[in-house]
């Protein structure tokens, strides 16, 4: 057949999560995912300290290292775990420093990578060192998002590559809950529904 | 009909690729055209846009998202097709079409398992570029929305969308979208009337599973015009999932063979001889609250309508359309869903139920092109 009407290729492993949902129909194709679970995207990253740090440990030089430096502060502030208050941020990232109405931990250091795209851009997000120690991610290195590093202290790290892209901006959040109430005025309609929204 | 299966590995429905080109992929991509056509008629007319029950706050952002080309990800078409003549579009799902994993991902598992172990021969296809096209699309997607990440969030207890969802966050991953998910009943607003989710992170660029005509009308309402989110799928898609399309194609394109006569509630006389009429909510989902009437009958003559299944809707009003059965294929009644990714038909999935409407219990089915 010259003309193929279907997808080529699937990336099975990548579609892992979905497959592994409980889905309400059992095919017989599902033996295949679990065989072919390959290895997903992955990048080595340095985390450095300080921009001397930096200039020893990368091959970036003096001012790119200061400028990936000053890219990170501005990230730590925008994207940053935010509390009310002071004891809440030090109980989990020990040292806090206050910013408007709320407290921000202080950035351990920075990530540096590069993109693997054609015009081999750097990235530099800002990372925090865990320190809560009644949990099980004490001393981890984490993004601002929470995603984990690695544990401190080793000279580079492998990240899955969403731990390289620029994290959502933080805010304080006033309230919630301000969407769903038609769907759930609905769904209490007659037996209530098994699927959902969608159509 | 809860309770029975969803799911049918026993049977499975063969096309040739004539069928398949002439009759589902080409109407696909020219019904999607003329259903553009219809958005820049709407946007562009304050009757119609109350005749589409757009709520009239939230009109600017309807015509802003239009205006300003705000992408799309997806869409599904409903044909009713019997295997010859044209397919009839029964409706078009523009805003929250599911059962995208079963066709994209399992649907095409299925294929190759059964040619692999012999039961089907080699070259054996299937209409399903599915996967292929979302993974493309999100790609594009990103490049069209930069240094933004992209939120999923759907419905609780809702284990069918936030499968769905799951699926779709796989794709944009796989396209090195940097992607989170929210429950729509978990997202907040800050000072400023930013969205926000769980972790307090402003949500910037949002997939949801979630209708816009209940957005419109729900608390948050009030934050979508100044959010400065990007939308998937964008606001102008409420044009497109609303039942007054049908009546609106038909105005456009009367005679159309793949468009079944359709008509608003008060132009109900210009529907002359159709015949019987099914009577469809403006907006409703999963064939919820259809009933069948003869032409001829003044709205609000309920005692001569036929009421075919019950369900939520029908506030906003109804449209009517001609009446036209699924072909029966054995016990069952057939319904073809026909994808789109943007502007592109992708591939088709088979939805049978031993009723007249197919509902969210039916059973989904295989297909082959042989």
């Amino acid at each position: 057949m010259t003309r193929i009407k279907r997808t080529r290729a699937i990336n099975l492993e990548s579609m892992r999560k979905a497959a592994g949902r409980n889905f309400v129909m059992r095919p017989v194709a599902l033996g295949i995912v679990a065989a072919l679970m390959g290895c997903s995207s992955k990048e080595e990253v340095k985390v450095v300290a300080s921009v001397d740090d930096c200039v020893d440990s990368t091959e970036l030089n003096r001012e790119q290292c200061e400028a990936a430096y000053q890219q990170a502060l501005r990230e730590a502030e925008r994207t940053g775990p935010k509390y009310d208050a002071r004891h809440q941020c030090e109980v989990e990232f020990g040292s806090c420093r206050q910013s408007g109405s709320f407290w921000l931990p202080l950035m351990t250091g920075f990530m540096v990578g590069q993109m693997l795209d054609r015009d081999r851009h750097y990235y530099y997000n800002p990372v925090y060192r865990y320190s809560n120690p009644y949990s099980s991610h004490y001393d981890r290195l984490m993004t601002a998002d929470g995603s984990v590093v690695g544990r401190s202290g080793k000279a580079s790290y492998t990240v899955p590559s969403s731990a390289t892209k620029p994290k959502p901006t933080v805010t304080k959040t006033v309230s919630r809950g301000g969407f769903g109430s038609v769907a759930s005025a609905k769904s209490s309609w007659g037996g209530g529904r098994s699927g959902g929204w969608g159509g | 009909m809860y309770g029975e299966p969803y799911w049918d590995e026993s049977a499975y429905y063969q096309f040739s690729l004539k069928q398949i080109e002439q009759d589902l992929e080409a109407p696909t991509e020219e019904i999607h055209q003329m259903c553009l056509d219809v958005v820049n008629r709407v946007v562009a007319d304050d009757e119609l846009m109350r005749r589409f029950r757009i709520p009239e706050c939230h009109w600017n952002l309807v015509r802003d998202s239009w205006q300003n080309g705000d992408p799309s990800l997806y869409s599904r078409f409903d044909f009713a097709y019997a295997g010859q003549g044209p397919a009839k579009l029964y409706e078009n799902n523009a805003d929250t079409p599911t059962s995208l994993f079963e066709t994209g991902f399992w649907q095409w598992l299925w294929l190759e398992d059964n040619v692999d172990r012999g039961a089907l021969p080699r070259q054996a296809d299937q209409f399903n570029s599915l996967q292929e096209k979302l993974v493309n699309r999100f790609r594009d997607l990103q490049f069209l929305t930069p240094d933004r990440a992209l939120h999923f969030a759907c419905c609780k207890d809702t284990e069918e969308d936030r499968g769905t969802v799951q699926y779709l966050q796989d794709c944009a991953r796989e396209a090195g979208i940097s992607e989170h998910f929210v429950f729509m009943e978990d997202i907040g607003v800050d000072a400023e009337g930013r969205f926000a989710d769980l972790k307090d992170q402003v949500i910037t660029w949002m997939f949801k599973l979630y209708p816009w005509e209940f957005m419109f009308r729900e608390a948050y309402g009030e934050y979508l015009e100044d959010s400065n989110v990007r939308w998937l799928e964008p606001p102008w898609k409420s044009i497109l999932s609303n039942k007054a399309l049908l009546p609106t194609l038909w105005k456009l394109h009367p005679g159309h063979p793949n468009l079944l006569p359709a008509f608003f509630e008060d132009e109900l006389s210009k529907a002359g001889d159709v015949g019987a009429l099914v009577k469809k909510p403006i907006f409703s989902r999963e064939g919820a609250n259809i009933s069948i009437v003869q032409s001829g009958v003044q709205s609000g003559n309920e005692q001569q309508s036929e009421l075919l299944s019950d369900g939520p809707y029908g506030e906003e009003g109804f449209v009517y359309q001609a009446l036209h059965p699924l072909p029966k294929f054995g016990a069952n009644y057939t319904l073809v869903g026909s994808w789109l990714i943007d502007d592109e038909a992708a591939g088709i999935s088979i939805r049978e139920d031993s009723g007249l409407i197919t509902q969210d219990s039916s059973r989904y089915l295989p297909h082959i092109i042989l």
